[in-house]
């Protein structure tokens, strides 16, 4: 530790200390005024004395604030005060002693209970704490100390029983937990909304509350002496209830405290200057006749100031999660959505009107709702509510609404149905999402991944360019060379018009051929949006062969056709799909360069593999796979070859995938690799189609 | 001698330049022979009579450089045209140095085919009037009598008919006889025609011990 540090520690805990001491000195002196208060109200009547012991409870109350470490300062403190206060009232030295014992050991035992049983602040937050606290503080903690606080007055030469001792110790002890402890622990302790913040009708409330309470406590219960053995006494004790019972149930514990200080407050004066409810009889009885009134009063009335307040802050919690649940909604752009199976009402969270583009005080019902929908997503945005009624399983929908402004957005409906007991559906209820900004990316995504792909075909018609180059020249020189023919015929006598006219038939022949060179060519490098349609994989195959004719033929390349018969049609996009072979079947092309011209056969073959779906099995005669994971070769920019970019089979799984199939590629058993394409087919259109 | 008995031997696996190319040979007043595969081709050739060979290049079961070796091999004698869909300049070069008459590049002009096909029909003529000669000549040599034979020799050599009688121990009246009848076998007049006809048939002349 460096020395400033040090001194900088030093500094921090002399600080801390004379902070302490001083806090010490304030706890002194008001345990001292609170013993002074005791006297005085004990010597201004004969009738009555101080019904509870205020030192007790400030020790009590600086014990729970304090860590128990720091305890001994104040007992230290508070003993000096003790000394003063009791030897003021002349008691000896042995009474003087075990009284401060057991006050310091009642405060101790309380705020240890506390602390260690109900936990920290607010010690009256909630039932089960308040519950404790009264368990605690007015039942055992007195009743047990109270064993040795009923020597104080045996040791004061007072001359009575053991157990009157006790049960007034006892109770003074409990009372003084139940009315003064709480108001210092809820008014001094527990922090307060800021006085601008407090609604002006509130505090007017407050204090309207507070005055009556006095005024109806002053004249309930100041009773004169003819009224003692009066009918109403039972009834004049429960007037103030009302008024308590208000004062809990609007102010939760804060104001059940300070209702019941009051209460106490007024009556002890009450009793102190006239006749009064517990004035009939001695001192000690009356007095323990109001306390017993005071701790029937307070335990009921704290503990139903916990529970409201254990409500308040349960409202507040749900309060806080609902705005922080309809924050996360809105922020994730959610709305949640109910549908009765009665009426056709919606309820939805307040976001859902914005989300349909609709004014917040429209109501929704299913014809509103309909109404906000793209009109050519109406028969989604139906499905769903109708779906969702009747399905077992959560449904979601997709659909388009159109704002007033003409702003199109994407919302995705998920739905369920909520039944009782009788599986019976009772409503349907889900989430609406607004999807626009993930569909917007979608989109971009698909433009991209058409663009890769367009080009990865432009690519590969450039590689094929020669081959393409030599297929459209051999019909180029046969018409040349019937032309060339026809023209000799006729200029030759006898003219041959027969043959002169075959001649003509075979350029036109020769001159569809060449279109169809180009067409083949032109549908590959077609870019934008190509509609799926009905495909026959047979046709694509051939197709895409005689597009490699003359590469295969300039790489001594050999085909093998099989082509299975009746293989139903597909559904797909052509151009993607021819994209997909033409791949296979040039890396199966390369694959054999180092195979000796002779043995280069690639192999084509196409077959039902069950009702639903067709194969189509590209196989060359090659080296076969070094052993890399299948996985890896789809990988976008992983290539085995010394000029490949890597993404041929990549686009083409992304595009088998599209189509609802799967690409696999392995070493076939009789050496090469086997390129295996599943495509779903169309059963039901192979009928309409034939 | 008629054109039409020459024969041009189109091989293409091309059909439509196949049968295209043969229309126009024909036109040009030739005999055609069509086929769609060198092996085809390599099976029903007829490499007798007058004819040559029109071989495309880029051919899927074997290529057209490969077939003409196989010709060469076979000691086939007609005059091969190369032509190509993608002729590049080495493959030319390979093609001429094996002795290909010409390499055209598809879509081949008609001209240029028919003056190729014109070409080797006369140079096939030319070789077949050469060996039409030699089979002349080697007929008349094989009507002389061995003496007569002997007496060819020395003329040719350029000896006197004195010199040939001592050498052949007789007189020079049966030299001179002798001399007669043989230059009247072979159908000559002169030495100097006998001379030129004894060099083509590879006689050589008396030498002198």
């Amino acid at each position: 530790m460096s020395p400033e540090l040090a001194k900088e520690t030093d500094r921090l805990d002399v600080l801390s200390l004379r902070d302490s001491v001083s806090t010490a000195m304030l706890v002194a002196l008001a345990y001292f005024v609170g013993a002074e208060l005791a006297f005085f109200i004990g010597t201004l009547s004969d009738k009555i004395f101080a019904p509870f012991w205020p030192p007790n409870v400030v020790l009590f109350c600086v014990f729970l604030l304090v860590p128990m470490q720091r305890w001994w300062l104040y007992i230290l403190v508070a003993f000096p005060a003790h000394i003063i206060a009791e030897l003021g009232v002349g008691m000896n030295v042995p009474q003087l002693l075990v009284a401060f014992v057991t006050n310091v050991a009642v405060a101790g035992l309380n705020a240890a209970a506390v602390t260690l049983l109900a936990g920290g602040r607010p010690w009256l937050g909630d039932p089960r704490k308040a519950l404790i606290y009264v368990a605690a503080t007015a039942l055992v903690s007195p009743a047990v100390v109270a064993l040795g606080g009923a020597f104080v007055p045996i040791l004061g030469g007072t001359i009575g029983s053991y157990w009157d001792f006790w049960a007034q110790w006892y109770a003074s002890n409990a009372l003084g937990s139940l009315t003064l402890a709480p108001v210092i622990l809820t008014w001094l302790c527990e922090p307060w909304p800021p006085l601008s913040q407090t609604p002006e009708a509130q505090r007017s409330e407050a204090l309207a509350l507070a005055t009556a309470l006095v005024v109806v406590c002053a004249v309930t219960f100041a009773v004169g002496p003819g009224t003692a053995g009066n009918s109403f006494l039972p009834a004049l004790l429960y007037l103030p209830l009302p008024l308590i019972v208000w004062a809990t149930v609007r102010f939760g514990v804060k104001g059940a405290s300070g209702a019941i200080f009051i209460v106490t407050v007024v009556l002890i004066w009450r009793t102190m200057n006239s006749q009064n409810l517990f004035t009939g009889g001695d001192a000690e009885s009356n007095v323990l006749a109001l306390q017993t009134f005071l701790i029937g009063l307070a335990t009921p009335v704290l503990l139903l100031g916990a529970a409201i307040n254990a409500i308040r802050s349960a409202e507040q919690t749900i309060r806080d999660s609902q705005e922080r649940t309809a924050f996360a909604f809105a922020s994730n752009h959610i709305a949640l959505w109910e549908y009765g199976t009665a009426g056709e009402r919606f309820w939805t969270s307040a976001n859902c009107n914005a989300m349909l583009g609709l004014k917040p005080d429209v109501e929704l019902t299913r014809t509103s709702f309909l109404g906000t929908i793209h009109p050519q997503d109406i028969a989604a945005a139906r499905d769903i509510i109708r779906t969702t009624a009747v399905a077992t399983e959560p449904t979601t929908r997709e659909f388009r609404v159109t704002f007033p402004n003409g702003e199109t957005r994407w919302l995705l409906a998920r739905g369920y149905a909520q039944r009782d007991k009788n599986g019976d559906i009772v409503q349907t209820a889900g989430i609406l999402t607004d999807i626009t900004d993930r569909k917007a990316v979608e989109f971009e995504a698909e433009l991209q991944r058409r663009e890769v792909s367009h080009l990865m075909r432009v690519s590969v018609m450039g590689e094929l360019a020669g081959a393409i180059a030599h297929e459209l020249n051999q019909p180029l020189a046969a018409i040349l060379a019937n032309a060339e023919a026809a023209r000799r015929m006729l200029r030759q006598t006898p003219t041959d018009i027969v043959e002169a006219g075959a001649a003509l038939d075979d350029i036109v022949h020769e001159n569809k051929r060449a279109s169809e060179v180009i067409r083949r060519m032109r549908r590959l490098l077609r870019k934008g949006d190509s509609k799926p349609e009905v495909v026959n994989l047979n046709d694509l195959v051939e197709s895409t062969v005689k597009l490699l004719h003359s590469e295969l033929i300039s790489r001594h390349i050999k085909v093998e056709t099989n082509l299975g018969a009746d293989l139903p049609i597909i559904w797909g996009d052509p151009v993607q799909l021819q994209q997909v072979l033409l791949n296979l079947m040039m890396n199966a092309m390369e694959a054999m360069n180092l195979v000796p011209p002779s043995r280069r056969v690639l192999a084509i073959g196409s077959h039902h593999v069950n009702a639903d779906s067709i194969e189509i099995v590209v196989k060359d005669c090659g080296h076969g796979l070094a052993p890399v994971s299948t996985k890896q070769l789809f990988e976008p920019f992983f290539t085995t070859k010394d000029q490949g970019l890597g993404l041929g089979l990549s686009i083409c799984l992304t595009i088998v995938k599209s189509h609802g199939g799967d690409l696999s590629l392995g070493n076939h058993p009789d050496g090469g690799v086997a390129a295996t394409l599943t495509l779903p087919s169309r059963q039901i259109q192979t009928m309409a189609a034939k | 001698m008629s054109a039409s008995t020459f024969t041009v031997h189109i091989v293409d696996d091309d059909n439509g330049v196949l049968r295209a190319m043969a229309r126009l040979v024909r036109t040009a007043g030739y005999g055609c022979r069509t086929f769609d595969s060198p092996l085809q081709f390599l099976d029903q050739y007829d490499p007798t009579g007058p004819g040559c060979i029109v071989l495309d290049v880029a051919m899927g079961e074997l290529d057209g450089l490969r077939l003409h070796e196989e010709l060469r091999e076979r000691g086939v004698e007609h005059a091969v045209i190369f032509v190509t869909g993608k002729g590049d300049i080495p493959m030319s070069v390979q093609a001429m140095r094996a002795g290909a008459i010409d390499f055209l590049t598809k879509p081949v002009d008609s001209d240029a085919l028919l003056a190729a096909i014109e070409r080797a029909r006369s140079e096939d003529a030319e070789k077949q009037q050469q060996v039409d000669e030699r089979a002349s000549i080697e007929a008349n040599l094989a009507k002389l009598t061995p003496r007569e034979r002997e007496v060819l020799t020395h003329v040719i050599a350029g000896r006197l008919n004195k010199q040939i009688a001592s050498d052949l121990g007789t007189v020079e009246k049966t030299i001179k006889v002798h001399r007669g009848r043989m230059m009247s076998k072979m159908g000559v007049h002169s030495v100097a025609e006998l001379v030129r006809l004894a060099e083509r048939a590879g006689v050589p002349p008396h030498e002198k011990q």
